[in-house]
């Protein structure tokens, strides 16, 4: 008999999810295309409307501190690229996390029905926002070459930001999903705390502003890295140390591998009280 | 001797109920401090045990709330036994209401689609059967319409039509027989018994003791979550009637 089910049995967790998800690759892809058809197909500007959240709340930006606060990044370069690239990578972590988050709470109708890994919906959300951030690459490369300046030859490396990203998206997003699927209100605190960390990310201000103890909190702050790597690889701005680079790995891989065991420990919890 | 296709062996299920306050994390937080625990513990099953052979089929008897959705659940792997083992050889389709689990917002062809892949199919396997099962379902001038245009007979029908085409070693039936009208219904009993008939074993709950009485080998008679009774489809059914 090909597959047997025995409820005693004790398997390897990460090897038999790892077998899962392959396996349900091809739900995983129609979930991400259902996705983003519902995404695109529902106003009438297509594309384009995903593309003018970012671009507007990063025009904002740019006109705020620029022309009334007068500011100017240290090494001289532009800054409504500098804001753009801030803005997308935010955009991606919030909206990849929440509706990564939101996603086992909607599909519990299914998953009280049919046996399939709540993980697949998750990872089908975190992978269906990192396409629109890629599609938002583009509007990025446009207000680069506008201002005058080139993309790196790195730029590619970004694949690389986009993967940890999704790890650490992913992994964040089991821990609250239990929290959005028991509790009703979590969501309003989880949203603050999304804020906040808008805020202590240098998205629309360069780090050489802050006085010693706020740039640290900010440098500890993971999407600091992130952001940093980014800016850095896509388009040569300010620069990425060596600490960004094992910062983002590290609390990448870290933040799956608790997401995953926190969720294997409340999940069977979770779904017998529903 | 051949291993049982499903086996269960003193299986307890048990249950949390919230306490309709805690809802809230601030809620939650608060009767935290002040150490009130408002989760009730409910024993849905306790010490259930029986084994389903090659070509058997097993119906589950027994009034609402005697726990019969919740062992289909646990054969179904949706949910593990609080204690006790389950044990199922075998691919296991579910045949409880799809129809809930729809999408309003996808097309009745998306929905075969997602739903078909989700009962472990490959994407161009249920592409080549949409039309078929659409068919079957007399839904083919409608399957392109998003399903909230649909009624809700429509929406059983698709359901049913998307379970009815998966084939699976173990059949897992819940109080889907009463879909559509009488004419779907014939057909989708006809569609049933060939099922079950292609199939290794079958697991069916049921209100109508008809049906249980047609398409039974043996029957479980649960009350409260405690099984009361197994055995032979007549036996079980006399005793039941009388009680």
């Amino acid at each position: 008999m090909s597959n047997i089910y025995d409820s005693s049995a004790r398997t390897n967790y990460f090897k038999e999810l790892t077998t899962n998800l392959w396996d349900q690759r091809d739900l995983i892809s129609l979930l991400v295309k259902r996705d983003l058809a519902v995404r695109y197909k529902r106003s009438v500007l297509g594309l384009l409307w995903t593309l003018i959240n970012p671009l507007l709340t990063s025009l904002i930006l740019w006109m705020v501190f620029v022309h009334i606060f007068k500011a100017r990044l240290a090494d001289g370069s532009q800054f409504a690229p500098y804001v753009l690239a801030g803005v997308l990578l935010m955009t991606f972590f919030n909206q990849a996390f929440m509706q990564a988050s939101e996603s086992i709470a909607s599909g519990m109708g299914i998953l009280q029905k049919v046996y399939v890994r709540p993980h697949v919906f998750a990872f089908a959300a975190a992978i269906s926002n990192s396409v629109n951030f890629i599609l938002g690459l583009f509007a990025l490369v446009v207000v680069t070459i506008m201002v005058g300046e080139g993309i790196s030859l790195f730029a590619p490396l970004t694949v690389l930001v986009i993967l940890c990203m999704l790890s650490l998206t992913i992994g964040l997003s089991l821990m609250t999903s239990i929290l959005f699927i028991r509790f009703n209100d979590s969501k309003n605190i989880i949203v603050l705390i999304l804020q906040l960390l808008f805020y202590l990310t240098p998205v629309f201000y360069p780090k050489d502003i802050l006085n010693e103890t706020v740039r640290l909190i900010v440098s500890l702050n993971p999407l600091s890295s992130y952001l940093d790597i980014f800016r850095f690889v896509f388009a040569s701005t300010g620069k990425a140390t060596l600490f960004d680079w094992v910062y983002m790995f590290s609390t990448s891989t870290i933040v799956l591998l608790l997401g995953l065991t926190i969720f294997k420990r409340s999940w069977s919890k979770t779904v017998v009280m529903m | 001797m051949t291993n049982p296709v499903i086996e269960v062996q003193n299986v307890d299920l048990e249950y949390v109920i919230r306490h309709g306050r805690a809802t809230s994390l601030k809620e939650a937080a608060i009767s935290a401090m002040k150490g009130i625990n408002l989760d009730i513990t409910v024993s849905a099953l306790t010490d259930i045990s029986f084994t389903v052979e090659r070509g058997e089929v097993l119906a589950i008897i027994g009034h609402n709330g005697a726990g019969k959705s919740s062992l289909l659940k646990l054969i179904a792997r949706v949910l593990p036994p609080t204690s006790g083992v389950v044990k199922v050889s075998g691919s296991v389709a579910p045949m409880l209401e799809l129809g809930a689990g729809f999408n309003t917002e996808l097309s009745g062809e998306e929905n075969i689609l997602l739903f078909g892949v989700l009962l472990g199919n490959r994407t161009t396997a249920m592409r080549a059967k949409v039309g078929e099962i659409a068919e079957w379902a007399g839904l083919t001038e409608q399957i392109k319409l998003p399903l909230r245009t649909y009624s809700t007979g429509m929406v059983a029908r698709l359901g049913f039509a998307v379970a009815a085409f998966q084939r699976s070693d173990v059949l897992i039936v819940d109080e889907i027989l009463g879909v559509g009208d009488a004419e779907f219904r014939e057909k989708s009993k006809a569609r049933m018994k060939d099922l079950i008939a292609g199939g290794e074993a079958t697991i069916l709950v049921s209100h109508d003791l008809n049906t249980v009485e047609s398409l039974a080998t043996k029957v479980l008679w649960l009350d409260h979550g405690k099984q009361v009774m197994l055995g032979g489809t007549m036996e079980v059914l006399d005793a039941y009637r009388k009680a």
